[in-house]
């Protein structure tokens, strides 16, 4: 646990010291925010019945908290160390290999509730409305950042199997086909009946769903439910994987 | 003498300093990558402890894969190896706690400080707090970097950063200390400053076991060698040793100009001469009594009203073992002999 915890404080310094690592990261999220907003919030004013009498602000902020805690950082700085020759300084260390992986995803952690706490700042500035309150928006930020530690195990499995910088600097691409297979514009039912079927399989619609529901709708435990157990198995999954990988590193 | 003929390895166990226990052993240590690449093809080693154990090969040779494998980052196709007495393959946990490594590519993060680096280092092997801030400032003192204790590594100059990864590898005072090409790509201020570090290390009862390309930091610093080429060890012993063994002097006749045919032949046949090697612009006469011949070769060129720049006489070096056991010139002598050319002109 101690290595796992100087690992993380390592891994969080580099992310303050780095801030360059950081800004692209929350300057997407609030591009596609701004932009998605100025085309569609005349298409769906407040009176638009899936919006519960809200702007499109609040149907669109789970999508930008998506782009902004699912990034390929933790691999990149992985695969970076392993480029530069610090990896095998913590490999050659008496330490349990996977407490390398547990360091960066608490980066990822703080930069996941960092960022996600400023995508919702701006949304809220924009006029949007936490209809689940302030602690609704504390389990929004949390679940944002929490599914940013999930997807994290993408990147870091590319680093560890490619050891190379540009194939894991792609894999962020691989969020592209599974944020827009969703109902990031509108919700299922409105989409055409493939795209429906494909968004229904895509694990990534029900994080949106529920982030989506804390902002419009309240409580709805249901989804916050299956939300919370997508996070779960997708970072249990990922995160086993990373650690299976890193303990076959070389081996 | 053929230049290719192998010289005997002397029994590890007759040249071990005072029948020390070995630090390190390996037996028929292999290592065969994807696509059948043989980086080692069956090693043996014995370092005693307390040894300095200079690992001497051109790039390539299986140095680095060695000592990956010696340091658990790398498993072994076949053979075994134990280190600190521990086998790195049963216990390879074990193994790192009595080590410290140093490998070629140095590893420092760039964004942290050297007090920062040398403090999580210690915390990664146990030493926590206020041990852990004195362990740190007495290894950035021991390494002369206490002035540069707060910058980030990445400021650093490359003889710092070789410094500091020194002494990251030194935190938990381990009994083996592996150096991979610790002084490659430093200046020659630096690389002496890397020597007189390892020599204080070694002078507290650390093995160092040291892989090199330089001639010079074998033969200053090591007290036995083993020469690698190919992934098989080709010669082992003290550098005197393996030097005494060729049992011949080198006398080298600057030619300053002079015809190499007609020097050649006005030397003719030596007593003692085992061969006559040409480089650059020099004849490099192999002899059994080099002092001993110098006042013939003198006589001859002189007799035939040849005028030379220089004649010089040496012991062998290790380069000569090298050149003798493998055929060919270690890539590192070239280095080293461009760097003494710059710094002449200079």
């Amino acid at each position: 646990m101690t290595e796992v915890l100087l690992l993380g404080r390592r891994a969080v310094r580099e992310v303050v010291r780095l801030p360059a690592a950081t800004i692209p990261t929350l300057f997407i999220p609030l591009f596609f925010l701004a932009v998605n907003i100025g085309q569609i919030s005349k298409t769906f004013p407040s009176t638009t019945p899936f919006l519960h009498g809200q702007g499109y602000v609040g149907f669109q902020l789970p999508v930008s908290l998506m782009f902004a805690v699912c990034t390929a950082t933790s691999g990149l700085a992985l695969v970076t160390e392993i480029d530069q020759g610090y990896f095998d300084k913590l490999l050659v260390a008496p330490i349990h290999r996977s407490s390398i992986i547990f360091g960066r995803l608490a980066a990822d952690l703080v930069r996941g509730l960092a960022v996600a706490t400023l995508v919702l700042l701006v949304a809220l500035a924009l006029g949007m409305e936490m209809r689940s309150g302030i602690a609704g928006a504390l389990v929004l930020v949390v679940l944002a950042a929490l599914w940013g530690v999930a997807y994290a195990g993408i990147g870091m499995l590319i680093a560890l199997h490619t050891r190379n910088v540009q194939a894991t600097n792609a894999s962020f691409l691989i969020f592209f086909p599974l944020l827009f297979l969703t109902p990031n514009f509108v919700p299922f039912e409105l989409l055409t009946p493939l795209m429906e079927a494909l968004a229904r399989a895509n694990p990534v619609s029900y994080v949106i769903e529920g982030l989506r529901s804390l902002v419009l709708e309240g409580w709805v435990l249901h989804k916050l439910g299956i939300c919370f157990g997508v996070i779960l198995v997708t970072g249990l999954v990922l995160t086993w994987l990373s650690v299976r990988a890193i303990d076959g590193y070389d081996r | 003498m053929s230049p290719t003929a192998p010289i005997p390895r002397p029994a590890a166990r007759e040249s071990r300093r005072d029948g020390k226990p070995d630090a390190i052993q390996a037996r028929g240590l292999q290592r065969t990558f994807k696509g059948g690449v043989e980086a080692v093809r069956g090693i043996d080693l014995d370092v005693a402890e307390g040894e300095i154990f200079g690992f001497l090969g051109p790039n390539g040779a299986g140095k680095t894969t060695t000592v990956r494998m010696l340091c658990t980052l790398l498993p072994s196709t076949a053979g075994s190896a134990r280190v600190a007495g521990i086998d790195v393959r049963d216990d390879g946990a074990a193994v790192r706690r009595q080590i410290g490594v140093a490998l070629q590519e140095i590893g420092l993060d760039p964004l942290q400080t050297g007090r920062e680096l040398l403090e999580l280092q210690c915390g990664l092997y146990g030493i926590t707090g206020a041990a852990a801030r004195d362990r740190s400032r007495e290894l950035l003192e021991l390494v002369g970097l206490m002035d540069a204790a707060e910058r980030r590594t990445d400021t650093y100059s490359g003889g710092m950063k070789r410094r500091l990864d020194l002494a990251s590898a030194l935190v938990h005072s381990p009994p083996v200390l592996f150096l991979d090409e610790p002084t490659t790509g430093l200046d020659p201020a630096s690389r002496v400053t890397v020597w007189e570090e390892v020599r204080r290390i070694n002078a507290q009862g650390t093995t160092v076991f040291l892989t090199t390309q330089y001639m010079e930091e074998a033969d200053q610093l090591c007290d036995r060698v083993a020469i690698i080429d190919r992934g098989l060890i080709v010669a082992e012993g003290t550098p005197q040793e393996l030097k005494s063994q060729l049992g011949h002097d080198v006398v080298s006749v600057a030619l300053d100009g002079a015809d190499i045919a007609a020097t050649k032949a006005a030397i003719g046949e030596l007593a003692g001469l085992e061969r006559v090697v040409t480089e650059r612009e020099t004849l490099a006469l192999y002899l059994e009594d080099g002092p001993g011949s110098i006042a013939e070769i003198v006589r001859r060129l002189d007799g035939e009203q040849i005028r030379v720049g220089a004649i010089s006489v040496a012991r062998p070096s290790l380069d000569d073992v090298f050149l003798q056991a493998t055929g060919r010139r270690l890539e590192g002598r070239q280095e080293e002999s461009q760097e003494s050319e710059r710094e002449a002109v200079a």
